[in-house]
């Protein structure tokens, strides 16, 4: 019974996966594709898109972690302090889960806009007299667009990993005599850790693989490394130059993740 | 002291929904507005740029293509996704972990590397682009959902009664048909909804993987490049429409909260 499922994961998954990782190691030559071994194209990745590719890692650092933390602050609000409304606050972040990823790209360009609606309420309010160019077009709005996609999407395992977190263990470590930041750091933190790096990994890597917000709210100087690797396949049509990026952007993303969780892992108290 | 911080903390949660919120229901309330522009003040209240919408046949074609696609993704997914989930539910709790989380690996990847690795393979394995390279596509990402939800339903399972069944003599299919499948419905619905509004929502596989023509979100996207025309309030809010509700209903049936 796990066949359909494991042949889509297969063949519409791993090959075409396996097949762009050989294709990242080609050539392009008058338009066409040559099967090839060259290094070429990582080395290229390298000298003519390092700066993007730095600016992407350090835009998806700063995005998944105000995520996260954002994410993780809401869930505790969940869990632990509103009380019956924690439900209908869940089913809030559950709503908009699943839909609105360009509908909310697009609503932030017109908040943002220099003709938006934010500027426009600031006008009327009496607040500004010019309306103000500095919300829209640069690395801000992306990191605000984001972050605002990525919430519930890091709400969710946060929130899971809390729901582990036992009542009764929190009142036996009270009845102990910890303080609330002792239970907090030594019981709670320590529980929800796999569901805080889950978040933060997953909002590194879809925010850091992204290229329609910055194409929308990010403006001329915000260009991250997914709008160059959309370029080689929508206008450039240089595909192995494309895959390897993409391959060099999944194991930055990697490493970074890696790494940020390692400084975690050392920042934890004791 | 408890008091002020626990009402500080709501009002923390309060800001977060709001913010949450707000800009999904400003591209609503602008969508009923006459403003040729998207900002204050608010004119008049109107039907302008629906109507706008409803003139042009290409909308119509969008909009078809979007729930011809969707469609067939919740009918594949679910089907795919079920007898998955049910297969794991059978296996060890170590082995089904392992097998979820290989399985749920293309959702942690963005979009856009799925899209170019389909329409490099689709490219060279002669699969001509079509509304059906979509469908292909977007069963990669939705499948994981389908399985996660129903092997969710199916951990707390009683398989008594299915082994009563069998005991009496029903064959597989009749027993899955006459008891498995009643019990577990609303969760393979509610999951099916999930994978429709997911296809609908997709923009980047869909970019890469149609070929020719156009999606709802293809539509947005190909309009807010060019100018900022207020019909694509309409469309937004024809989108949030479908995709909040098959999840709000997906959610009222599955009873999945994550």
């Amino acid at each position: 019974m796990l066949a359909p499922a494991a042949a889509v994961f297969a063949v519409l998954f791993v090959a075409p996966f396996a097949f762009l990782f050989v294709v990242s190691f080609w050539r392009v030559k008058t338009f066409k594709l040559r099967p090839d071994f060259t290094f070429d194209n990582y080395a290229d990745t390298f000298t003519k898109y390092l700066e993007p590719l730095v600016f992407t890692m350090a835009i998806g650092f700063a995005i998944a972690t105000l995520t996260t933390a954002l994410a993780f602050a809401f869930a505790y609000v969940i869990r632990f302090k509103a009380g019956r409304h924690g439900n209908a606050l869940l089913v809030v972040t559950l709503v908009t889960l699943f839909g609105g990823y360009l509908v909310k790209i697009y609503a932030w360009k017109t908040i943002l806009g220099t003709e938006g609606i934010l500027n426009s309420a600031l006008l009327a309010l009496g607040l500004v007299r010019e309306p103000l160019t500095i919300f829209i077009y640069n690395p801000g709005a992306v990191v605000v667009t984001l972050t605002h996609f990525l919430l519930p999407l890091a709400v969710l395992p946060i929130y899971g990993s809390l729901r582990g977190v036992r009542d009764i263990t929190l009142e036996a470590a009270r009845d102990l005599g910890a303080r609330p930041a002792r239970v907090f750091l030594d019981v709670v933190l320590p529980q929800c850790l796999p569901g805080v790096t889950a978040a933060f990994a997953f909002c590194f890597l879809i925010a850091a693989g992204d290229y329609v917000t910055p194409r929308y709210v990010g403006g001329p100087y915000t260009s991250m490394i997914g709008n160059f690797i959309e370029g080689q396949f929508s206008l450039k049509f240089d595909w192995p130059s494309g895959a390897a990026m993409a391959f060099t952007m999944l194991g930055a993303c990697l490493a970074c993740v890696a790494v940020s969780r390692a400084l975690l892992g050392l920042a934890r108290p004791r | 002291m408890t008091a002020v911080s626990n009402a500080l903390w709501r009002a923390f949660g309060a800001l977060v929904v709001a913010l949450m919120l707000t800009p999904l229901a400003l591209v609503v309330l602008f969508s009923f507005t006459d403003n040729a522009l998207t900002n204050f003040p608010i004119e008049r209240f109107s039907t302008r740029w629906f109507r706008t919408l409803f003139e042009r046949a290409e909308f119509w074609k969008a909009f078809g293509n979007s729930l011809t696609i969707a469609g067939s993704v919740a009918v594949i997914s679910s089907v795919v996704g079920t007898l998955a989930a049910l297969a794991l539910a059978r296996l060890g709790e170590r082995l089904a972990n392992a097998a979820l989380v290989t399985l749920c690996f293309p959702v942690m990847l963005p979009a856009l590397v799925i899209g170019i690795a389909l329409l490099v393979f689709f490219n060279k394995t002669g699969v001509p682009f079509s509304l059906a390279t979509v469908i292909l596509g977007h069963l990669v990402i939705t499948q994981p959902f389908v399985i996660l939800i129903v092997y969710a339903r199916m951990v707390g399972f009683d398989y008594a009664a299915v082994d009563s069944a069998r005991d009496l003599g029903a064959s597989p299919w009749v027993a899955f048909w006459t008891v498995t499948f009643p019990m577990v419905s609303t969760t393979v619905i509610g999951a099916a909804l999930i994978a429709m509004a997911i296809s609908l929502d997709d923009f980047i596989i869909t970019f890469f993987t149609i070929g020719g023509g156009n999606t709802l979100p293809t539509y947005i996207w190909g309009k807010v490049r060019t100018y900022l025309d207020p019909s694509i309030n309409a469309i937004g809010t024809i989108l949030l429409a479908l995709t909040i509700a098959s999840t709000v209903l997906a959610l009222r049936l599955s009873r999945y909260r994550g």
